[in-house]
Parts: C-alpha cells; structure tokens; sequence
C-alpha cells in the first residue's frame, strides 16, 4: 500500500521549478493517481482480494460447487489433519523443498561465482544458463522430463553404463520425485542471475586487502564474499522455498496429472486441486490452500528471525 | 521511461484511459457471447471427450446436422475424460455447462442430484425427440427415478483384449466360460513360454470388479453405498497383489511409464481388460494383432456382464430445448451419423443406425461378433445403479490399487481407504 502513497510525489528535480502543491492540487494528483492504479486495483480486487474473502469463508464450509456452502466450523482442518493423503501430500511436499531448494542456490551461486570473471562469450554464456528458467515452467518441458526420466531412456541409459538400473524414475515411487527436484534445480537461471548482481556489489578493495595479508581463494569465498552476499543469499532462499512450497505444474505433468504413482508426487497444492477440482470439496481444498497460507508465513518468519545470525547489511557494520 | 523520472501528464492520463477502456471492454466481453440472435438462428454448445478419430467423425456429422437445420448453429467442445468432467463441474456449478453433452451412466445420478440434466421425456412428449426403436433395452441405462436424462448413442460391454500372436505362440485358448481359475492357468502359460507378463493390471478396474463381484450375486454398488465389503476387496486385492510379485501381472513402474500407451500395445502383457469399444485403440498403438476374448467367470457360465452405454444428455436450464432435442433425436437416429460414427462409443444403440452401419474392417466385425456371441449366450445382466459420486469412486479405485501394485500400500489399508472415501463420495 505504501506504492499509493508514493506515487503522486513529485520528483525532487522539479520541485523548485513549480511551486510546491498545495492541498487541492495534491488531492487531484492524488486522484491521477488511483485512476492510473485503477486497473490494478480492480484487478486485485476482483481476481485476488475478492476470491481470498471467499475462501477463508469456504474454509469452514462443506461446498460442493452445486448447493449452497453449509457452515462445518473446524471440521475440515480437522479431517484435514487425520487424512492420510494430507499427510502424504505435506511429507512429499517438505521433502521437495528440503531437496530441491538448497541444491537449486548452491549450483546458481555456483555458476554466478564462474560467470562473475571476466571472459570472453560472457554473455552468451550468461543467457544460456539463465535460459530454462524461462520455459522450465512451461508444460512442454515437462513432457520432454517425462521422457527423458522414462525407462529406457537418456537417463535410465546412462545410469546402467554405471551398474545403476532402476527401470525409469518416472515409474518408480522412490525416484520419481527426484526427477522433479532435477526439473527445479535446472532453473537455476532466475537466482543465479540475482547471484550475480549481489557479486558485482562487492567492492574490489576489500578481496585486493585480503590478498596482500595472504588469504588464499576459499578464505576470500568465505570471509568477504558469503558475508557480503548474504542479503541476496537470504533473499534468494527466501523466494525460492516459498516457491518451492507452491509447486505444481511440474507435479502435475511430469506424473500425467496423476501426480503418482502411489502419490509419490503428490505436491501439497496437486492434492488441493483433486480435492477441489477433481471432487468438487471446495471447503476442504480452502481449509487446505489457508493451511498452506499459514505455513508459508510461518517459515518466512522463521526466516526473518534467523536474519541476524547470519545475514550481514553494511549498515549493521558502520 | 523518460531519463529524467517525470512521466508527462498526459502520458499517464492516455494510459489512464486506455486501461478503463481496456476494462471496460473486457466486461462487456464477459457478457457477450450468448446464443440466439434476432434472426431466429441459434447456437448449441455440444461437448464430449475422447481420441482424435472420434472427434474428427463427429464433427462430420455436426456439418451434417447443420445442412438439415440451417438455423441451429453447433459450437464443438472436446477434450480427454478427466479434463472433460473437471471442466463440466466448474461449467456445471456457475450455470454455464454445454447445451448437449456426451455423458456415461457414473454421473447421470451425481448431475440429476444437482439439478443440471434435462428430463428428456418432456420433450419426446412434445415430438422434438423419438425414444423408439432402441435396441436390446439399453435406453433404460439413461433413466433414473422415472426421468429420462441420458439418451443412449450406443451400446458397450467390459471384454478381454489379447494379444493374438502371443496366445497362439505360448499355445492357449480363451474359452467362453472359462473359469478365473484356467485363464491364470493360461496367463502362467504364457509367462513361462514367453517370459512377458499375462495381464497388465486386472485388479485396478473397478468395472471389472463389478463383474467379478456380480458372478458371485453382489455388485459393486448399491443405490446408495457400495455392495461388497471390506473383506471382499481386501482378498481382491490381495491375489491381484499376488500376482504381481510372482510377475504374473506386468510390472505396474514398466506400465506407468509406457502411459498414455497401454501396456498390452506396448508388449508388457499379453492381456487387458477393457470396455469393447475401446479395442481399437490396440491396433493402432502395438505391433501385434489384437482380438476380444470373454470374460473369466466364477461358475462356469456367467460373466456378469451387461450393456453400457455412452448417452446424450441436455442442460435443464439450456435455453433453446426444443433445439436441443432435435439435435440430440438426429443424433442418435439419422442412419448417415451411425455410418459415420461406427461402433466408436459402442454398438449403434438405434436399430436405425444399426442397419446403416455395416462393419467392413477387422476391428468393429470384431466388436460386433463378440456382442453378438455375448448376448447369444444369454449371460447379459442388467446394469446396476451408480449412486452420485461413483465417479469419485472409480479413480481412487484406480489409484489405490494402483499403490497397492506398487507395494506402497498393504491391501487391508487400501480396503480400508476405498471405504473412507467411499463414505465421503457418497456425502458430496
């Protein structure tokens, strides 16, 4: 809300030019303002805000999508966590996040800390890598991973060059979410990138001192770039677990909509869409997705709290 | 954006405007696109699910329907069976489902419930529709509770597909009346000679199960809850269970890899139990020749099984019925829609339609000698209820066994899950 605030101030450069506003002629820009976010503020109304409303409401209901929602109280949450789908959905979902989001920022850290030196190609190199993120989300991808992970093909091929048969991942409940983590972690692209522009910020001064009093390479990693990126570190682990706890579409797909088999990828949010989707449980799915809400928040906050163990702003330092 | 940060004002009020005008439109948008214009002339939506043949065949007989009615215009919608009724309950449940839609006999209770299926009696009454010279009975399998809500387009049965050079080669016969007991003897047969798997998954077929469970005087449901108990299933699923360990049934990781393909067409089994009318599908995935073999039955004789069908249904609330069911009468009537149609969702449920259409390739002569030889052999039942939520029912069946093939989930848990969700099913 802070945006609505802002945004009729005028900037500083034009100020002494006009007089400053008075409070009509605020009020006006004010009024431009709004319009101007009118289409948003429609947008979130109607398409975020309002449905939100509704299914907090639901949340508490039985709906059926047909007959009216009958107020059930806590029953859902109840049901909920005694259901051992929900169980299922939320192991396989922890695990996926647990898995994939560590793995996803240390092969980006990684190869930002690679694409960071000056070469030739750096471009290049740059937009290949950062590439998948912007189709990995997409469907296609996630048939070209179905096949890819199937018995007999690259993958399962490559492994038994190795001795290691496990007839295909997509069939099998003990690896088929691996393939997932596998799908996640190849878009590395989106915090790799942010890597990067963390790694620029930090002033060459600082590695040139370290060099003079004999800090080898993994001492400098450790003990100016770590702390000097760790805003951006945080902020990429932040994004990419709530993320993670959001996925779906990979779920979905890579299973062909069954997120199986036996619910091996049974993602928190695949299990909300059966419910609400697929049996019409619109209460249960609500009580579930503000479950998530709830979830979600609470290890944001966690995250926030462990803020200053370990993340380091230069304003902390002065 | 400018260099120096400050955004002309006029730019910001063009942008202004165009966004409102932008919403604007896009209301209006949402309000549009109604049937029915000034000229008398008027839109049907007509939707159904299915492969690619059956979607370019009906099309064919919409251009068809449109020549006879000028006036009534049909707007297609298709897709596969699981997308098709996630989209037709969201349709369904704002008011806005198709006009005429394909529909099966596991939601015809769960829509009537909801108040979304036309009585079509009302206007067979009036003359738009005919309900007469339909075969073998089967448009009872559109009736409940004295409304007609399904009109029947054909007539389908569960059967066994089996792979013909495979049976040959390892030397067995599927047998009218033969017993569960000599077709595993058979499929074991085959394993040892050809050291492929016998059946890709039986077990996790919630129709055959029906059949099993109706050789042995039950079914799978009752009006209003399910017709077998705890038990029974836990010992269904335990055998099936069984023979996958022992590799009797295909390895379920090998066939849900080979999927949407079948494991039969992709030679993990040497059989599969399917609806008849399904059987083409073998032919075009695999390499092998593919034929229809009864039913294993429990006495000897009886193989539980009856005539399904696929139907037409309307839209109560459609605003054009008399339309409607003109469309739906020529539909399942007219002798051109049957010779174009075949036996694609079953034997041509109208004697019409019957007699135009003539089998001529392997596949539907196939279909037609098997329902033939079925019904000569009198062993036909009558189809049983499906109470709202069956459809509920048959995927977690599915999934379910699915896991307990896997070794995820011990057959009495599975049992006991089916019941649990059974119960709430039954409650939605």
């Amino acid at each position: 809300m802070t945006l609505v605030k802002e945004a009729p101030v005028r900037p500083a450069g034009k100020r002494s030019a006009a007089p400053a506003p008075g409070r009509h002629g605020r009020r006006r820009e004010n009024l431009a303002g709004y319009l101007f976010m009118s289409p948003w503020i429609a947008g979130f109304l109607l398409l975020t805000a309002g449905p939100m409303i509704a299914s907090l409401y639901y949340a508490f209901t039985s709906y059926n999508l047909f007959t009216p929602p009958q107020w059930v109280g806590l029953d859902n949450f109840t049901t909920m966590f005694q259901d051992p789908r929900w169980q299922k959905s939320v192991e396989v979902t922890l695990k996926y996040v647990v898995v994939a989001t560590p793995l996803k920022l240390l092969l980006a850290l990684g190869v930002a800390l690679l694409l960071a030196q000056k070469r030739r190609g750096q471009a290049l190199y740059r937009a290949a890598f950062y590439m998948p993120s912007l189709i990995g989300a997409s469907v296609s991808v996630g048939f070209v991973w179905r096949a890819l992970f199937s018995d007999d093909a690259v993958v399962d091929r490559t492994q038994k060059v190795f001795g290691l048969d496990v007839g295909g991942w997509i069939g099998n409940p003990d690896y088929v979410l691996y393939a997932l983590v596998a799908l996640s972690i190849w878009q590395f692209g989106a915090p790799m990138v942010i890597f990067l522009a963390g790694l620029k910020q930090v002033p060459r001064e600082l590695y040139e001192a370290a060099e003079v009093d004999g800090a080898g390479p993994f001492r400098r990693f450790w003990n100016i770039t770590l702390p000097m990126i760790s805003p951006v570190l945080f902020f990429n682990v932040l994004l990419e677990s709530i993320h993670a706890f959001q996925v779906f579409g990979s779920a979905y797909v890579v299973s062909d909509t069954r997120c199986g088999p036996a619910d091996a990828t049974l993602v928190y949010t695949c299990y909300l869409y059966q419910k609400g989707f697929k049996e019409a449980q619109m209460g249960f799915a609500s009580a579930m997705a503000w479950t998530l809400v709830i979830a979600v928040a609470l290890v944001t906050a966690v995250l926030f709290w462990s803020q200053k163990k370990w993340v380091h702003y230069e304003e902390a330092a002065k | 954006m400018p260099k120096n940060g400050n955004v002309e004002r006029r730019t910001i009020l063009k942008a202004a405007g165009a966004s409102a005008v932008a919403l604007g439109l896009a209301a209006t948008a949402g309000c549009g696109g109604d049937s029915g214009a000034g000229d008398g002339n008027v839109t049907l939506r007509y939707a159904w699910w299915g492969g690619e043949p059956r979607t370019i065949a009906i099309k064919k007989t919409i251009a068809l329907f449109e020549k006879k009615y000028p006036k009534i215009k049909i707007k297609p919608e298709f897709t596969d069976y699981a997308a098709f009724w996630e989209k037709f309950q969201t349709q369904a449940s704002g008011g806005n489902p198709p006009d005429v839609f394909q529909n099966a006999v596991g939601f015809l209770r769960k829509y009537d419930k909801r108040g979304v299926l036309m009585d079509l009696k009302t206007q067979a009454d009036a003359g738009n529709l005919s309900l007469e010279d339909f075969r073998n009975g089967v448009l009872a399998n559109g009736q409940v509770d004295g409304k007609q809500i399904g009109i029947p387009v054909g007539a389908n049965t569960m059967a066994l597909v089996i792979d013909l050079k495979a049976f040959e080669k390892a030397g067995v016969e599927a047998k009218f009346g033969w017993t569960w007991d000599e077709y595993f003897d058979a499929l074991q047969t085959i394993q040892d000679k050809l050291k492929i798997a016998g059946d890709t998954g039986y077990f996790t077929i919630m129709y055959l199960y029906d059949l099993y469970l109706r050789q042995n005087g039950k079914a799978f449901f009752t009006d209003t809850d399910l017709g077998f108990t705890e038990d029974d299933l836990t010992l269904w699923w335990e055998d099936g269970y069984k023979r996958v360990k022992s590799g009797l049934v295909a390895d379920p990781k090998k066939i849900e890899q080979v999927a949407p393909k079948s494991g039969l067409s992709a030679g993990l089994a040497a059989s599969e139990f399917t609806w008849d009318n399904f059987s083409i599908r073998y032919e075009g995935e695999g390499e092998s020749d593919y034929g229809l073999a009864p039913i294993p039955t429990t006495d000897g004789k009886d193989t539980g099984q009856y005539l399904g069908s696929l139907m037409l249904s309307a839209f109560s609330g459609t605003k054009h019925p008399k339309e409607v069911a003109q469309f739906i009468d020529f539909m399942v009537h007219d002798p051109e829609v049957g010779k174009i149609m075949g036996y694609d969702r079953g034997i041509l449920a109208t004697t019409e339609q019957y007699a135009a259409f003539k089998p001529t390739d392997p596949n539907n002569k196939g279909v037609s000698a098997y329902e033939d030889e079925v019904a000569k052999a009198g062993v036909l039942g009558k189809i049983t209820p499906h109470p709202s939520g069956a459809d509920v029912i048959e995927a977690a069946f599915l999934r379910i066994g699915g896991e307990i093939a896997q070794g995820k989930t011990k057959p009495a848990d599975g049992a006991k899950a089916l019941f649990g969700e059974a119960k709430a099913a039954f409650a939605g």
